[in-house]
C-alpha cells in the first residue's frame, strides 16, 4: 500500500484547506465564470458565454454607479465620524482617573453586538413622523426634519452606522492606546508638553499605523451596508440610498440577473481594492515627509 | 492648589461626556423596552409616560413565530461554532507555529473575513440550487462558515502565539507525537481563546440576516429575518416588533459581557508580524 507523508503541519491545515476551498474559492470561481455568461435565474440551462457583455453594459449601468457612489459616500461619511469619536471616547476611557472607566468601557461596547437589523427597524421606529420619539420631541421646538427624505437619508443611514460601529472604533484604539510605549510620553512630560499638545505631537503620531488598520478594517466592513437599507428606506427615496450590497442583492434576486450580478460583484471588489490601495499610499506617503 | 482644581473640572468634564454618549447608546435600548411594553393605542403617544404597561405584545410574540426562529438561529450558531472551531484551531496552530504561508496566508485569512457578502451569495445560491441542497440549516451554516472559520482562525492565531514553545518542546522529549502535543498540552492552553473566539462567532453567526434571508425557506427562518417581517407599519405591531428585537439583541448583549475581554486579543491576534 502507498501512504503518502504528508508533513504534520500540512495536516493540520487539510480541514481548513478542504472547507474553504468548496464553499469559498470553488464558488468565487464560479461566480468568475458566470460573469462571462447571460446567466438568468428564471432561464437556468439556457446560459451561453457572452464574453465582456455585462462588464462593458455596466458602464452605461446609471443605476449602477449611482450605488457605487452612494456607497462610497456613505463609508467616507460614517468611518470618517466613527474614527474621530472612537479615538476622543477612547483618549477619555484611556486615562485611569477616569471616574467609573470599566463601567463606561463595557456599557458602551454593546451596540456592536446587536443585530444590525434590529438597530435599523429601532431607528426607523424612533424617527417615524407619527409614532417617533424623536420627530415628536422636535415638534416641541417647532422643528421638522425629513431624515430619510432624499436630501438627508444617506446621512440619517450614516448615523444610525456611527451609533452602532463607534464602539467597535472605539475598542481598536484603545486596544491600540494600552499598546504604546510609555518613554515618549514620559519625555514630553519632562519638556512641558501636556493636553492637546500632548495628544497632537506625541500621541497621534504613535498611533498613526494603529488608526490606519482601524479605519481600513471598519471601511472593508462598512462597504457591506444593508440590513439599515433593507429596515428604512429600500433603497430610497429614488436611488438615494441604493447602496452595491443591496444593488447586487435586487439584481441578482429580485430581477434575476445572476450574471450581470456577478459582473457587479467583481467590478465592486475592484473598487474596493483600489480605494484600500490608495488610502494605504496617502498615509505612507505622509509619514515619508515628515 | 490650582493643578488640582483643574484635574478636578477635567474629570468632571470627561464623565459629562461619557455619561452622555452612554445616554445615546442606551436611550434605543430604552425607548424599545417602554415600546415593547405599551398597548399599541399608547404606541400612538410617545410622549405619555402615564401608559399601563402590558404584556399583551410580549404574550404574542412568544406564541408566534419567534421562539421557533430563535431555536433556529441557535441550532445554525451552534453547528456553525463548533466546524469552525475544529477545523480552525489546527489551522491557527499551524499559521502560528510553523508559520506556513507566512503573512500572506495571515493576509488571506483577514481578507476572507472581508468579503461583501453579495459577491458570494449568487454563486453560493446556484451552486446549492445545482446540488439540491434544500435544507435551510444546512445552507445558512454553509454561508455563515465562509465568513466565521476565517475570523475564528484569525482569532485564534494570537492565542496560539503567546503560548511558551518550551512547553511544546519539553512534551516532544517526553516521547509525545506532535499530534499528542497537540492535543493534551497546547488546546487546553489555548481553551479560554477558543471560548472567546466561539462565543464571538456564534453572536456574528446570530446577527446575521443578509444570507439566511435568501437561503432559508419560509418554514426555516432565523430571528433576524422573522424580525425583518415586521417591516409592515402598522401600529398593532410595533409593540410586539419591539418585544422581537429585544429577544434577539438581550442575550447577545449579554454575552458581549463575556467576549468583550478577550476581543482585544483576538482581534489584533493573527495581526501580520512586521
Amino acid at each position: 500500500m502507498l501512504r503518502l507523508r504528508i508533513p504534520f503541519k500540512y495536516q493540520l491545515l487539510i480541514p481548513l484547506v478542504v472547507i474553504m476551498g468548496a464553499i469559498l474559492i470553488f464558488p468565487l470561481l464560479y461566480s468568475l465564470v458566470i460573469s462571462f455568461q447571460n446567466y438568468e435565474l428564471s432561464k437556468i440551462g439556457q446560459e451561453h458565454f457572452v464574453g465582456f457583455k455585462n462588464y462593458i453594459n455596466l458602464f452605461g449601468n446609471r443605476s449602477f454607479w449611482a450605488a457605487m457612489r452612494n456607497t462610497i459616500t456613505f463609508v467616507v461619511i460614517a468611518v470618517s465620524i466613527e474614527v474621530t469619536l472612537g479615538f476622543f471616547l477612547a483618549l477619555l476611557l484611556h486615562n485611569k482617573a477616569t471616574f467609573l472607566r470599566g463601567f463606561f468601557r463595557s456599557t458602551l461596547l454593546s451596540p456592536m453586538f446587536i443585530t444590525p437589523i434590529a438597530v435599523g427597524l429601532i431607528f426607523r421606529f424612533m424617527t417615524n413622523s407619527q409614532l417617533g420619539v424623536i420627530p415628536n420631541l422636535l415638534k416641541n421646538f417647532n422643528i421638522t426634519i425629513d431624515f430619510f427624505g432624499p436630501k438627508l437619508a444617506l446621512f440619517s443611514i450614516a448615523l444610525i452606522d456611527t451609533w452602532q460601529w463607534t464602539p467597535f472604533m472605539l475598542l481598536l484604539i484603545l486596544s491600540g492606546l494600552e499598546s504604546l510605549p510609555e518613554e515618549p510620553f514620559e519625555a514630553a512630560q519632562v519638556d512641558g508638553a501636556e493636553g492637546w499638545r500632548m495628544i497632537w505631537y506625541v500621541t497621534l503620531p504613535l498611533m498613526r499605523p494603529i488608526l490606519l488598520a482601524a479605519v481600513v478594517i471598519r471601511m472593508l466592513d462598512a462597504f457591506k451596508v444593508y440590513e439599515y437599507v433593507y429596515a428604512i428606506t429600500r433603497g430610497g427615496p429614488g436611488v438615494a440610498t441604493e447602496t452595491m450590497q443591496y444593488f447586487i442583492y435586487r439584481t441578482g434576486f429580485i430581477y434575476f440577473r445572476a450574471g450581470e450580478a456577478a459582473a457587479m460583484s467583481y467590478t465592486f471588489i475592484f473598487v474596493i481594492t483600489i480605494m484600500v490601495v490608495i488610502l494605504f499610499r496617502i498615509l505612507q506617503n505622509k509619514e515619508e515627509t515628515k | 492648589m490650582k493643578g488640582l482644581t483643574r484635574k478636578r473640572i477635567r474629570s468632571v468634564i470627561t464623565s459629562v461626556i461619557l455619561s452622555f454618549a452612554l445616554l445615546i447608546v442606551f436611550f434605543p435600548y430604552f425607548w424599545t423596552i417602554l415600546a415593547s411594553l405599551k398597548n399599541p393605542a399608547d404606541i400612538n403617544h410617545p410622549l405619555d409616560f402615564t401608559f399601563t404597561p402590558t404584556l399583551a405584545s410580549w404574550d404574542a410574540v412568544i406564541h408566534a413565530g419567534i421562539p421557533a426562529q430563535a431555536m433556529n438561529s441557535l441550532i445554525v450558531g451552534a453547528i456553525t461554532v463548533l466546524i469552525s472551531l475544529l477545523a480552525g484551531t489546527p489551522a491557527a496552530y499551524a499559521f502560528s507555529r510553523f508559520n506556513v504561508g507566512g503573512n500572506k496566508a495571515r493576509f488571506g485569512i483577514l481578507l476572507a473575513q472581508m468579503l461583501p457578502p453579495a459577491t458570494l451569495i449568487i454563486p453560493l445560491f446556484l451552486l446549492m440550487y445545482q446540488i439540491k441542497l434544500t435544507n435551510s440549516i444546512i445552507r445558512v451554516v454553509i454561508s455563515h462558515l465562509t465568513v466565521l472559520l476565517p475570523l475564528v482562525t484569525w482569532f485564534l492565531i494570537g492565542f496560539f502565539d503567546d503560548v511558551p514553545r518550551e512547553l511544546e518542546d519539553a512534551a516532544q522529549v517526553d516521547g509525545c507525537t506532535q499530534w499528542q502535543t497537540f492535543f493534551k498540552i497546547v488546546v487546553p492552553i489555548v481553551r479560554p481563546g477558543m471560548g472567546a473566539a466561539g462565543l464571538f462567532a456564534f453572536v456574528m453567526s446570530w446577527n446575521d440576516m443578509f444570507y439566511a434571508l435568501i437561503l432559508t425557506s419560509a418554514k426555516a427562518r432565523t430571528l433576524p429575518v422573522g424580525i425583518a417581517s415586521y417591516w409592515t407599519f402598522r401600529g398593532v405591531e410595533m409593540g410586539q416588533m419591539s418585544a422581537a428585537i429585544l429577544l434577539a439583541i438581550l442575550p447577545m448583549i449579554g454575552l458581549s459581557f463575556f467576549v468583550q475581554h478577550f476581543m482585544l486579543r483576538g482581534l489584533t491576534g493573527g495581526a501580520v508580524k512586521g
